[in-house]
């Protein structure tokens, strides 16, 4: 059985495009202020060679392929996992707009939903949450959180 | 000072136990959220400190300090989400005793740690303030690289058996902390055009993605957060279990107390803080142990170290702060501007004219620590059936409460946006083997490793001897090495008498 390492030239992908990145930036900057990450770069750009090396002998023995499955796995948690980022991202989308207390009540709904919650508690969960969250940030703490209709109609 | 004068400190201070109580009740609550700063919650209530004496004030920033800094290891050990970056070296031995059954017992060990590794370097403080307000004076550019260092090298330590993995992650990490305008021409690096990173990657959206949001995103694979046998230790959760917590702590009480003076002398060097205290207090207590390598598979002295050095840092932040009119960290930034207000001139004229403020702030920290262990310590048998709450519910729930919470520091959505990306590297690296823990590391050394640097390079005009050109410098240098060579002379030795059995 061949070791799937395709998943873990992922974080050395980002770093060498994120090293790269910085290089460019820093290029025509003083010495002061690129010397740090000029060698934390370099250090980090070796470490990742030494890294593909080891994977490419490993691929090469045939003791490894590049598969990225252990990435996904298991399966059936996938479609959870990408419904909790998208809903992640429309929440923050549209936090100006709803406010925190509408914006969490309703993300919640959905996310428990995706991960199927059902019943008494589907209800219950989002609204005592929410209420929580508008009695810390809002009432307590005057939180500068964007405030919606729930918001303006207590305030 | 006489021990009448501290006696009376202590009637007052316990007087204020109405000003205490909701003070580290409003710290725990505010500790166990990651995003809300002690600093964050001072400055929002600062109408409230600013109205009332200065005594009160005092009594009820310092409460609320401590228990914020004791609270941020609940969620570390529960969730593995730390409350702070001060908590974020507790998940790395916590966590894993929740996973086997034993959070009630790590939660007392972290009330424990905190509570009396922060009574005992309070009470050391207050005895030895006028010497402990000149070692931040020795603890320069020059010794505090050499201290970041130390933090620095439990990037190797945490490796495990993949080295190579946790130094890629260690130094994406660093190079992530570069992020940000330099130190001397406050020229941009690697912003991506984002005026929100000039000031550096916020650590608060990093810890949130890296920790909680990768890890409720790992949760999603199983039901429950523990297995069978863990949840049926928790739904059978007894006093007995506390008091087990207890037993485990006095065992360890040398632990608590040496890694507390580690805090302590971090907290009193301006600009160093609790996360660096933790981090330092976990990496020497693995190599001083006699079993290095049960670390990060839930032994109890990685909770206490952590913990209680995190704690140690709170008297040593205020001692620069009121001894030298420099603040030890942001909180003691905020607490100086009450002071301030309040007519009171920061200096060593304090002790001499305000002797009831100046002492008064650390007999008030130690009443705040002795009124926690009663009010926190019954809560760990309620506090470790969280791990009883499925998935289905606390995947959701955490994602998007510590997203909220992302914005609390600097109050910009920008920031929930990055606590969503630093999730997403987080699961990545979860999924790989990449160690989170070491990433974090890297951003939050990076910046002031760098800034130490820089500045001890401009004063020696770039020549790098600078950094060997101290007394006390060479001597962390010389322990540096030490804490190196000493593990592997240690497996060495092990090995060879492996071999000789």
């Amino acid at each position: 059985m061949k070791q799937p390492l395709g998943a873990d030239l992922i974080i050395p992908a980002l770093a060498l495009g994120f090293a790269a990145y910085f290089f460019i930036s820093i290029a025509d900057l003083a010495w002061e202020a690129k010397a740090n990450g000029v060698v934390i770069g370099s250090i980090l750009v070796l470490l990742i060679a030494a890294q593909v090396a080891r994977i490419a002998l490993q691929v090469a023995k045939r003791k490894a392929d590049l598969d990225f499955s252990p990435l996904w796995a298991p399966r059936d948690a996938l479609g959870k996992r990408v419904g909790m980022v998208l809903i992640t991202v429309a929440f923050i989308a549209t936090l100006d707009w709803l406010g925190l207390t509408l914006g969490l009540l309703l993300a919640l709904l959905a996310a428990l939903w995706i991960m199927g919650a059902r019943g008494k508690t589907l209800a219950i969960v989002p609204f005592a949450v929410a209420l929580a969250a508008y009695l810390l940030f809002v009432v307590l703490l005057h939180s500068d959180i964007p405030h919606g209709p729930i918001e303006r109609l207590l305030s | 000072m006489t021990w009448e004068f501290l006696l009376e400190q202590f009637g007052v201070q316990f007087g204020l136990w109405w000003v205490i109580l909701p003070a580290i009740l409003l710290g725990i609550i505010v500790g166990i959220l990651p995003g809300f700063s002690p600093q964050n919650t001072l400055i929002m209530l600062l109408p409230l400190t600013l109205a009332v004496p200065v005594e009160q004030a005092m009594a009820f920033m310092i409460a609320l300090y401590c228990a914020n800094h004791l609270a941020g290891g609940i969620p570390a050990i529960l969730v593995r989400i730390p409350g702070s970056g001060g908590a974020a070296a507790t998940t790395l031995d916590g966590y894993p005793m929740t996973q086997k059954g034993q959070a009630q017992q790590a939660l007392v060990l972290c009330f424990t740690a905190s509570v009396f590794g922060g009574l005992i370097t309070t009470l050391a403080t207050i005895a030895l303030l006028p010497w402990l307000s000149q070692i931040g004076l020795y603890l320069r550019s020059v010794e505090m690289v050499v201290v970041m260092l130390f933090g620095l090298t439990l990037i190797a330590v945490i490796a495990g058996k993949d080295t190579l993995k946790a130094l890629i992650a260690g130094f994406f990490g660093l190079l992530i902390g570069v992020i940000g305008t330099d130190h001397i021409y406050n020229t941009p690096r690697a912003t991506f055009g984002f005026l929100e990173l000039y000031d550096g990657v916020p650590l608060v959206p990093a810890l949130i993605g890296l920790f909680a949001i990768s890890e409720a995103l790992v949760m999603i694979e199983e039901k429950m957060i523990v297995d069978e046998a863990g949840r049926e230790r928790a739904l059978s959760a007894r006093w007995a279990d506390t008091v087990e917590g207890l037993r485990m702590s006095l065992q360890k009480w040398w632990h608590i107390v040496w890694t507390a003076f580690v805090g302590l002398l971090i907290g009193i060097t301006p600009g160093a803080g609790a996360s660096i205290a933790s981090f330092v207090a976990y990496q020497q207590s693995r190599l001083w142990s006699k079993t290095p390598e049960l670390y990060g598979k839930g032994i109890p002295e990685g909770v206490i170290a952590p913990e209680s050095a995190n704690n140690g840092v709170t008297s040593g932040t205020l001692v620069p702060t009121l001894a030298l009119g420099v603040p030890g960290g942001s909180t003691a930034a905020v607490m100086m501007i009450v002071l301030q207000y309040h007519g009171m001139v920061m200096g060593p004229r304090l002790f001499a004219t305000n002797p009831g403020v100046a002492y008064g702030v650390f007999v008030s920290m130690a009443v705040a620590y002795i009124f926690m262990i009663f009010t926190i310590l019954p809560l760990a048998r309620y506090m470790s059936r969280v791990v009883l709450i499925p998935t289905t519910y606390l995947a959701p729930i955490i994602i998007l409460v510590t997203i909220v919470a992302a914005f609390g520091e600097r109050q910009y959505l920008f920031d929930m946006g990055l606590a969503l990306v630093f999730g997403v590297i987080g699961y990545i690296a979860h999924k790989t083997n990449y160690h989170v823990t070491a990433i974090l590391i890297g951003i939050l050394l990076g910046p002031l490793f760098e800034q130490y640097l820089v500045r001890a390079l401009r004063i020696s005009q770039g020549d790098l001897t600078v950094l060997f050109s101290s007394t006390i410098g060479n001597v962390l240098w010389g322990l540096l090495v030490l804490s190196l060579v000493l593990p592997l002379w240690r497996n060495y030795a092990h090995r060879k008498n492996q071999t000789v059995a």
